[in-house]
């Protein structure tokens, strides 16, 4: 992939200083996108009304409400999420890749699907199943029908937990079940041979070799459920259970914008610690590769008459998770009492005039130019976010593996992983410290489609750029020096070879981010404004004023987004690269 | 070495074994046995049925007719299926892929089947020693395996498995993966530890000059079959078949198709044998070895003219291919000998032919 050395005999001087300017442009990107907002954070919290919000925070009356509180939350909602989703996960692993379940393509299918489902459809749906009379309010489903709910499954930490692995546990899955994959039936055999037992196999070999992923996967479940906005904030808030996220999000609505950084630095230092910590774990010389043998052969643990029961339970996971949650959300969106879920029908929540009885008024979701407003945005943010997310991560895919090795690859792989670290919401208001005022002769950014846009971008940096690198892997030095000896130009090889053989990889991921940012919450609700409304805001601020089944409607809406592009993307991908049919 | 000391058993003995996967047979009834301390090969091109067949040697798959027998032991049959567990067959295997145990170190993946076998301390640190001798590893015990050559993984690998002293050792292609000098230095060295263990070995390989450098006895196999089992030296000598005849054998020996012409058997015009080689038969197939075909007209000598193809030279002589038609024809000059390709080349035919093939692939015996 040298497209420099082609050039060099006749045009030396001028490709040598595009050699130049191209990374030096990208390390300004970078830099900008990632490096000044963290600066202008930390620096936020220097000045004097920043000294006395670290005080606020961490001592004084207040600190206790601030930050131990949601401190102790947070950490609470981290471990149990983590525990949850890897005993979850890795059932599920263990089940479809390692044993003789029935319907093993469909369990596989199953176990990747809650994380396409926003973590606040299942919040909602648990809302709307479990809501209790004890605020006020219409109650659940459950209630409704003569179930007494007590408020510990109502509301606060314990339908957080529950929904949040719920929504995670498909990651620590798809983790743990690549790495189980990786575990070759020759490794298992070999043990075999030495005369050792199933038990002993699994403990001694099958386990220490995915411990790597083990610890993964928690981490980066922990990360999540850390980072998580939506979940706490529609069913904890209203019992003022607070978590780092929410506390943060609250101080900065409210005009408290220091102590807003404050939290928010706190935020990134906890998740990022334990990230940190979970990757010291895992690498030196225990981050073993793996050798597979005959052709990645897996080996097949007969379950016997457990076989059917196991089924059983791993469907049940799955329809809890995916099916049943849209069901209610559904089934909500239509019933003009939130209580009754299955009775009176209509259609007013999504196309009914405004004025009758049902909703004080209140049009349907489809009559409300707001929500058609948002519907355009969050579709024009997918697409412009997916379209620069991808872009700038290929040419920093490829400016890091062309100069590998030297300080400048080690310093943008270095900046551009470090938003992995930072959680959204934090992010969010790193982007507020830095544009939420006029720098020099710009404007303030604040309130804008291109902030969005930007912090996006930015966000998604690590993914980009992973997704690049193995875009770019995918296409050897030798395919493309082969097709350098036949004589064509770089165009001709960039649209005949390079271009045909990215184009999967690069579409995979701009799907990916497209979906990631219409289901996202917690990156766009401190930079949302009424001027460039999303759906997802305005489900939230639907629920948080109780019009449960606008904010279900909207949610459904979001879902036939995501589910719409994943299938599109699924059919398009078989058309592009017809030889990869699999 | 265990099984040094049983008296009359065979070792190994494999009776009328079949392996269906589905609707396809993989392995079609297999009959082999061989003595304690025997060095087996089983060779054959890939897809053959040997690695099924050293699978159910080692208890991984069982059979679905026939039996195996360790010692007069039945440890498989296609009635019981895997009687004695793959642990508890004291058989050992090597795998193509070495198969390392990915986080342990090369002392702990060699200490662990011992640690299985319940050895105690003393006795495993001191055979993990010995054995890490053996092989000439010992200053990697503390290594990972990711961290050491394939050469070496491979040595841990045979380590590992020779360590609970097995009676019986299994190898799966070990050496596929190894580059050709590397390949020929570890061939030395498995004969080296055939020797030092005295175990019965069975090895699965594609490479007929490892099957003929190693083996005390060779099963030839195709399309699931044993072709001919036997020692080296035989199979060589009297090919049952001419897959054998042509599998086995450096240079590759020549299968020419001739006809009878009256009380001779004629190639393309020329003849070449008596019709007394094979009464009977219109047609048949001649097997000359290459040293029975000198390039070059020889008095008396039947020959034919073909296309200079390639030479190689072999130890003071020159191996010479020709085509003739789509027939490749191999034979030897004395000294080194070059020509352009596509110039005639003369080939004479010194020797009655080595063994006459029915048409249909069998020896006629003469």
């Amino acid at each position: 992939m040298t497209f420099i050395s082609t050039f060099a005999p006749s045009g030396g001087r001028r490709l040598l200083r595009s050699g130049f300017v191209m990374p030096a442009i990208l390390v300004a990107i970078v830099a900008i996108l990632v490096v000044a907002p963290l600066v202008r954070i930390l620096l936020s919290t220097l000045t004097p009304a920043g000294i006395e919000a670290w005080q606020a925070v961490l001592v004084s009356p207040l600190s206790f409400n601030l930050w131990w509180r949601p401190l102790f939350n947070t950490m609470v909602l981290g471990f149990g999420v983590a525990s949850g989703c890897l005993i979850l996960g890795g059932f599920l692993a263990w089940l479809v890749v390692l044993t003789d379940v029935p319907g093993r393509r469909v369990l596989a299918l199953m176990g990747t699907l809650p994380y396409m489902i926003p973590s606040f459809a299942a919040a909602l749906a648990w809302g709307t199943l479990f809501r209790n009379s004890r605020l006020g309010g219409s109650a659940g489903f459950f209630e409704t029908n003569g179930l007494a709910i007590p408020d510990w499954l109502a509301w606060g930490l314990v339908p957080t937990a529950i929904v949040l692995i719920a929504h995670y546990y498909s990651l620590a899955y798809t983790i743990i079940a690549a790495a189980l994959s990786s575990v070759g039936a020759d490794l298992v055999e070999a043990g075999q041979m030495a005369g050792a037992k199933r038990p002993r196999i699994f403990f001694g070999i099958i386990l220490p070799v995915v411990t790597p992923a083990l610890i993964a996967a928690a981490s980066l479940t922990f990360a999540g459920a850390v980072a998580n906005f939506a979940a706490p904030a529609l069913l904890g808030l209203p019992v003022r259970m607070q978590t780092l996220s929410t506390r943060l999000f609250g101080m900065i609505e409210t005009g408290q914008n220091e102590r807003g950084f404050v939290l928010a630095l706190l935020l990134i230092a906890v998740s990022a610690l334990f990230l940190w910590m979970s990757d010291r774990l895992v690498s030196g010389r225990k981050a073993f590769v793996t050798v597979t043998g005959k052709g990645g052969r897996t080996k097949r643990f007969p379950l016997g008459t457990w076989r059917w029961p196991l089924f059983a339970v791993a469907v049940t996971i799955g329809l809890l998770t995916t099916v049943v949650p849209v069901l209610v959300l559904a089934a909500s969106s239509l019933a003009p009492q939130s209580g009754a879920l299955f009775s009176n029908w209509t259609l007013h929540f999504w196309i009914g005039e405004g004025g009758g009885e049902i909703a004080q008024g209140q049009a349907g979701i489809f009559r409300n130019p707001v929500l058609i407003d948002a519907l355009w945005n969050t579709i024009r943010l997918g697409l412009v976010v997916a379209l620069t997310t991808m872009l700038l991560g290929l040419a920093l895919a490829y400016t890091i593996v062309q100069r590998r090795g030297s300080l400048l690859a080690t310093i943008l792989s270095q900046l551009a992983f470090v938003p992995l670290l930072v959680p959204s919401i934090a992010f969010a208001a790193a982007y507020i410290a830095l544009f939420g005022a006029p720098i020099g002769p710009l404007p303030s950014l604040y309130g804008t489609f291109a902030l969005l846009v930007i912090a996006a971008s930015a966000h998604n940096l690590p993914f980009a750029v992973q997704s690049g690198r193995s875009v770019l892997g995918q296409i050897s030095a030798d395919i493309e020096e082969s097709a350098r000896l036949t004589g064509a130009g770089l165009l001709r090889r960039l649209f005949a070879i390079i271009f045909p053989l990215a184009i999967r990889g690069l579409f995979a991921g701009a799907i990916l981010v497209f979906v990631k940012m219409v289901r996202d919450l917690s990156l766009v609700v401190l930079l949302f404004t009424a001027t460039s409304p999303v759906l997802s805001m305005v489900a939230y601020r639907y629920a948080a004023e109780g019009f449960m089944q606008f904010a279900n409607a909207i949610t459904l809406v979001i879902l036939i987004v995501c589910l719409a592009a994943s299938f599109l993307a699924h059919g398009l991908q078989n058309r592009v690269q017809k030889w990869k049919e699999s | 070495m265990n099984a040094l000391a049983t008296g009359a058993a065979d070792a190994i003995e494999i009776r009328n074994l079949v392996k269906r996967f589905g609707a396809f047979t993989a392995v079609k009834d297999v009959n082999i046995s061989v003595p304690a301390g025997s060095f087996l090969v089983l060779v054959g091109p890939s897809g053959c049925g040997k690695s099924t067949l050293l699978r159910m040697l080692a208890g991984l798959e069982g059979p679905s007719e026939g039996e195996i027998a360790f010692v007069g032991q039945t440890v498989s049959s296609g009635a019981g299926g895997v009687i004695a567990d793959a642990g508890r067959r004291n058989a050992g295997l090597v795998f193509q892929s070495y198969a390392l145990w990915p986080h342990m170190t090369v002392a702990g993946n060699i200490a662990w089947p011992l640690k299985v076998a319940r050895w105690p301390r003393e006795k495993r640190d001191h055979r993990v020693k010995e054995v890490l001798a053996l092989l000439g590893i010992g200053a990697l015990a503390e290594r990972y395996p990711a961290e050491i050559s394939g050469g070496q993984q491979q040595r841990v690998a045979i380590a590992r498995t020779i360590a609970p002293e097995p009676s019986i050792l299994l190898f799966d292609e070990p050496l596929s993966n190894l580059d050709a000098k590397l390949r020929i230095e570890m061939r030395s060295e498995l004969m080296r530890i055939h020797r030092a263990t005295g175990a019965t070995s069975v090895y699965v390989t594609h490479d007929q000059v490892e099957a003929m450098t190693m083996a005390t006895h060779v099963a030839v196999l195709n399309n699931g079959r044993v072709e001919q089992f036997g020692k080296p030296i035989e199979l060589l000598r009297n090919p049952a078949t001419t897959f054998v005849a042509t599998f086995l054998g450096t240079p590759p020996a020549n299968l020419l198709p001739a006809r009878r012409v009256g009380e001779t058997f004629v190639f393309n015009d020329t003849p070449l044998a008596p019709g007394s080689i094979a009464p009977g038969h219109g047609e048949v197939q001649l097997l000359y070895r290459a040293e029975g075909v000198s390039v070059g007209a020889v008095a008396d000598k039947p020959s034919v003219t073909a296309r200079f193809a390639e030479a190689a030279p072999i130890a003071g002589r020159t191996m010479v291919t020709a085509m003739l038609g789509e027939l490749r024809i191999t034979g030897m000059a004395e000294g080194y000998f070059s020509a352009m390709p596509g110039d005639p080349v003369t080939l004479s035919f010194i020797r009655t032919p080595d063994a006459v093939f029915a048409v249909s692939g069998e020896r006629i015996t003469q």
